[in-house]
C-alpha cells in the first residue's frame, strides 16, 4: 500500500514536472541548451560554463529560471551587458519575452562584418602522432564565409584549453586531466587552420557541411559570440574540445541532443560520427589532404623517368629534369618538388637559406613553363566516418601450456594495428585501458590477466622522401609467473622503444625497434627489473585481413626478465563491427617456456 | 610616387593594428574581447601571454601560427590590409600559384581584390619575377608589387 502510494505520488509528481518543463520557457530545451545547462539527475540543472560573466542571476549557473528572469530584466534596461548576449536575445524575441530592440553593439557588429557568415562546417583533423594531446584527432567548427574568393577566408572556431605553452610538460598532462586549465573558444582565419593542420602537422582535414537554416545560422553566430566570452574548466577526456562543440551545436538545434551521447568520454571521431548520424544535419563532406598526402599522391602518378628526374632535383639539386620532355610533366614535377621543399623546411631538414634557394629554383623553373600540369589532385581519402567504433569487446578461448582458458576483454578506446584500418592513420595504434579477464579450467580460477594503461605504437615507413621515426610506448599491469618460484602475481611494466619501418609494398611493412624495459612487482626478484631489447616484426594489412608476426628479445637485470618471445596475430574482419582473430605466443624464459594459443571474436561498438 | 603612397597606407594600417595590439582589447583571440576588460585572473593573463606580434615583418617562408591571439585573428579591414594579412600567412603558397598562374591562393586573392581569377593568374604568372624579385622578398613588398600590378592592369 505504502509502495503503491509512493508510486502514484511519484508518477503524479514527474508528470507535473514534465508539464511545467514543457510550458515554462525557463525549462524549454532551447533555453537549457543556450545556457549549456545539463541535467544533474536529481531534477536539477547545472551549466557547463564556469565563468561568472556568463550568468546574470547570482545563482544562474544552477538556476535556469532565475537566469531567464535576469535576462528578461537585462533587455528591459540599457545595460551595456546586453551586447554579450545576442543569442539569448534571439530566444527572448522568438518567444515574445521582450519587445525591446537589440542595442547597437560595435564590437559584435564588427564580428559579424568580419565573418560574413554563410554556413557552418564541422572539421575533423586526423591523428597527429607527434603530440600526445592530438593522438585522437581534433575537431573544430568553421563559420563559412560569403566573402568573394574561397573558403580560405572563412574562420575556424576552436575550443581549446589555455595552456600557456606547457603542452609538452608533465604539468600539462596532470592539469589537462584534472580540470586545471580553462577552455574557451578562439577564432582564426581558415587559411591559418589549413596551414597548421595540412601544411605544418601534415594532417588530413575532413569538412562536414552542416545544413543550417538562415535563422539557425544567425543563432549560431550569436551564440558563438556569447559563449566566446565565457570559459569552462577543461578536462582532456570528458569536457574537451569536441564535447563543447556538441553543446554548441545543441544550442542551435536542441533536438539534436548531441551532448547527451557523451556523458563520460568524448573522443573527437565519435563526436563526428554522432553529428553524421543526425538526420538532415550533414549536407556534404569534403576532404582536404595533408601536404604529405598530396606529395605522395603526386609521386605515385609519376613514371620511372619522371621519378628519377624528381628525385635528382630534391636530392641532388639537379633541376634540369633531364629525361623528361613533356612540359606538363615538368610542371607537375616542379610543383611537387616545391611542396617537398616546403615539407622539408617544416620538418627542420633544411636551413632557411637552403630552403629559400631551393624554393626559388623550383619557382623560377616552373614559371618558365607555359603549360599547366596534368596531375590529378588527391580528392578522396578513407573517410574516418566509416571506420570501426572505438570501443572493443573480445571473447576468446585458448590453451596456455596445455591448460584451457576463456577470456573476455574490454577496451574503451581506440584502435589496434590488427583492427580494421579503414579511416585510421595507417600504422598508428592507440589502446587505452584495455582490460582482460581470464578463467583457467584446470585450476578453476578467474583472474585479471592484463590491464593496459596505455599502449601507443606508431609505425611509419621510411622511403626516398620521408624518414619518420617509428616508436612505441607501453604501460601495463600483467599477471605473470616467476619461473624460479612458480608463484604468480602482478607486475607493472613500462616499455619505450624507437626504430624504423620499411615498406615492401603498400600492404607489407617490416619494422625494427629497440626498447628499454622497467618492471615492478612483488613476485619479481628484488621487486624490480630493468631491461634492454629489440623487436623485429612484419605487419601485413590487406584491408579485410591483417597479420602481425614479431620476435622480441629482452636482456634483463635478472633471469626472470630474460626472454625470447615469438608472437603472431591474424585477424579477419567480417564487417566493420566484427572480426575473428587467432593469436599465438611462444616465450622462452629461464628454462620454463610458455606456449599460448587463442582464438577470439572481436566486436566494435 | 604611387608606390610610396601605397606603402604609407599599408604600413599606417599595420601600425594602427599594432598599437591596438598593445591595448587590453587585443586579448580576445578574434572573438569579442569585451569580457576581459578590467578583469584580472587566469583567463586574461593567459590570453595576454600568448598574444603574438603583428604583421609587417614576414620574409619569404612558412609562418608558424602567427595569427593566434592578435587582432589579426579575424579577417578584417579593406583590400590592402586583407591582401597583406593573407600574404603574410600564405606567401609561399601564393609564390607557387603565381609561378604556375593558377591555384587556390589566386582564387582567394582574386576575391579579395574583386577581380577575375584567371586574369589575376595571368598577371601573377607573367610578372612573377617582378612580384618575387629575390629570395629575401617580404610580404609587404609582394603586397605592394601585387597591388601596383593590379591597379595598372
Amino acid at each position: 500500500m505504502m509502495f503503491k502510494n509512493w508510486l502514484f505520488f511519484s508518477v503524479f509528481f514527474f508528470a507535473a514536472a514534465e508539464i511545467q518543463a514543457a510550458e515554462s520557457p525557463a525549462y524549454s530545451p532551447e533555453w537549457l541548451a543556450l545556457g549549456h545547462y545539463r541535467p544533474q539527475g536529481n531534477g536539477q540543472y547545472e551549466s557547463t560554463i564556469d565563468s561568472d560573466n556568463f550568468f546574470l542571476a547570482p545563482d544562474g549557473k544552477e538556476n535556469p529560471e532565475n537566469e531567464l528572469k535576469a535576462t528578461i530584466a537585462l533587455f528591459a534596461g540599457q545595460d551595456e551587458k546586453r551586447c554579450f548576449f545576442p543569442g539569448r536575445y534571439l530566444y527572448l524575441k522568438k518567444h515574445k519575452l521582450t519587445s525591446a530592440d537589440f542595442p547597437k553593439c560595435k564590437e559584435y557588429e564588427q564580428f559579424q562584418k568580419d565573418l560574413q557568415p554563410a554556413g557552418v562546417t564541422l572539421l575533423f583533423t586526423d591523428a597527429y602522432m607527434n603530440n600526445p594531446s592530438s593522438l585522437f584527432g581534433h575537431t573544430l567548427l568553421r563559420i563559412d564565409t560569403a566573402r568573394k574568393g574561397t573558403q580560405l577566408l572563412a574562420h575556424g572556431a576552436n575550443y581549446g584549453a589555455f595552456t600557456a605553452g606547457q603542452e609538452n610538460s608533465v604539468l600539462f598532462a596532470v592539469l589537462g586531466l584534472t580540470g586545471g586549465y580553462y577552455g574557451g573558444f578562439t577564432v582564426k582565419p581558415y587559411y591559418d587552420v589549413i596551414n597548421t593542420y595540412n601544411n605544418i602537422e601534415n594532417r588530413d582535414i575532413w569538412e562536414l557541411n552542416l545544413d543550417f537554416t538562415p535563422e539557425e545560422l544567425d543563432l549560431f553566430v550569436a551564440h558563438l559570440w556569447e559563449v566566446g566570452q565565457a570559459q569552462s574548466r577543461y578536462y582532456f577526456f570528458t569536457r574537451n574540445c569536441s564535447y563543447m562543440l556538441m553543446e554548441t551545436l545543441d544550442a542551435v538545434r536542441p533536438g539534436l541532443h548531441l551532448a547527451d551521447d557523451f556523458p563520460v568520454q568524448a573522443i573527437p571521431l565519435d563526436t563526428v560520427k554522432a553529428v553524421y548520424s543526425r538526420p538532415g544535419l550533414v549536407k556534404g563532406i569534403n576532404y582536404r589532404p595533408s601536404r604529405q598526402a598530396k606529395i605522395k599522391h603526386r609521386y605515385k602518378q609519376m613514371n620511372t623517368k619522371e621519378k628519377e628526374a624528381y628525385l635528382a632535383a630534391i636530392k641532388n639539386q639537379d633541376w634540369t629534369l633531364s629525361g623528361v620532355d613533356d612540359n606538363a610533366a615538368k610542371a607537375d614535377i616542379l610543383e611537387t618538388a616545391y611542396q617537398y621543399v616546403q615539407y622539408q623546411y617544416v620538418a627542420h631538414e633544411l636551413e632557411l637559406s637552403d630552403y629559400r634557394q631551393r624554393s626559388f629554383k623550383a619557382l623560377l623553373a616552373r614559371n618558365k613553363i607555359a603549360e599547366n600540369g596534368k596531375m590529378e589532385e588527391l580528392k578522396d581519402g578513407k573517410n574516418p566516418l566509416f571506420s570501426h567504433n572505438a570501443m572493443r569487446a573480445v571473447f576468446g578461448a585458448g590453451i596456455r601450456n596445455g591448460e584451457a582458458f576463456q577470456e573476455v576483454s574490454y577496451r574503451p578506446a581506440y584502435h589496434s594495428l590488427t583492427d580494421d584500418n579503414y579511416g585510421f592513420l595507417r600504422g598508428a595504434e592507440i589502446n587505452f585501458l584495455n582490460t582482460t579477464f581470464r578463467h583457467y579450467d584446470d585450476s578453476d580460477k578467474t583472474v585479471l590477466q592484463q590491464f593496459d594503461l596505455v599502449g601507443i605504437k606508431s609505425l611509419s615507413p621510411i622511403d626516398a622522401m620521408f624518414k619518420p621515426i617509428s616508436y612505441l610506448i607501453n604501460a601495463d599491469v600483467k599477471r605473470e609467473m616467476n619461473p624460479g618460484t612458480e608463484k604468480e602475481g602482478y607486475t607493472f611494466n613500462l616499455k619505450v622503444g624507437g626504430g624504423s619501418t620499411v615498406a615492401l609494398n603498400e600492404e607489407i611493412w617490416f619494422y625494427f625497434l629497440g626498447s628499454v624495459y622497467a618492471g615492478y612487482g612483488a613476485i619479481l626478484p628484488d621487486n624490480t627489473i630493468g631491461g634492454l631489447g629489440w623487436t623485429a616484426g612484419i605487419f601485413a594489412d590487406y584491408g579485410s585481413w591483417r597479420l602481425i608476426a614479431e620476435a622480441e628479445k629482452v636482456l634483463a637485470t635478472n633471469h626472470f626478465g630474460d626472454k625470447m618471445r615469438y608472437k603472431a596475430e591474424a585477424v579477419y574482419s567480417l564487417n566493420r563491427s566484427n572480426a575473428i582473430a587467432a593469436e599465438y605466443c611462444y616465450e622462452q624464459n629461464y628454462g620454463k617456456d610458455l606456449d599460448e594459443a587463442l582464438v577470439s571474436w572481436r566486436h566494435y561498438f | 610616387m604611387k608606390k610610396l603612397y601605397l606603402a604609407v597606407m599599408l604600413l599606417g594600417g599595420a601600425m594602427m593594428a599594432a598599437s591596438n595590439a598593445g591595448a587590453v582589447d587585443s586579448t580576445g583571440c578574434g572573438l569579442g574581447s569585451m569580457a576581459w576588460r578590467g578583469q584580472s585572473g587566469i583567463g586574461p593573463q593567459v590570453l595576454a601571454a600568448t598574444t603574438n606580434g603583428l604583421f609587417g615583418t614576414q620574409t619569404f617562408g612558412i609562418t608558424f601560427g602567427t595569427s593566434g591571439c592578435d587582432p589579426n585573428g579575424r579577417i578584417t579591414g579593406g583590400t590592402g590590409r586583407m591582401t597583406l594579412a593573407f600574404l603574410e600567412n600564405n606567401m609561399e603558397q601564393y609564390a607557387m600559384d603565381a609561378a604556375a598562374g593558377r591555384g587556390e591562393t589566386i582564387d582567394t586573392l582574386a576575391g579579395i581584390l574583386n577581380m577575375d581569377s584567371e586574369k589575376l593568374g595571368e598577371i601573377s604568372k607573367t610578372n612573377f619575377a617582378y612580384l618575387f624579385a629575390d629570395e629575401n622578398v617580404d610580404a609587404v613588398q609582394v603586397t605592394l608589387n601585387l597591388l601596383e600590378l593590379v591597379q595598372n592592369a
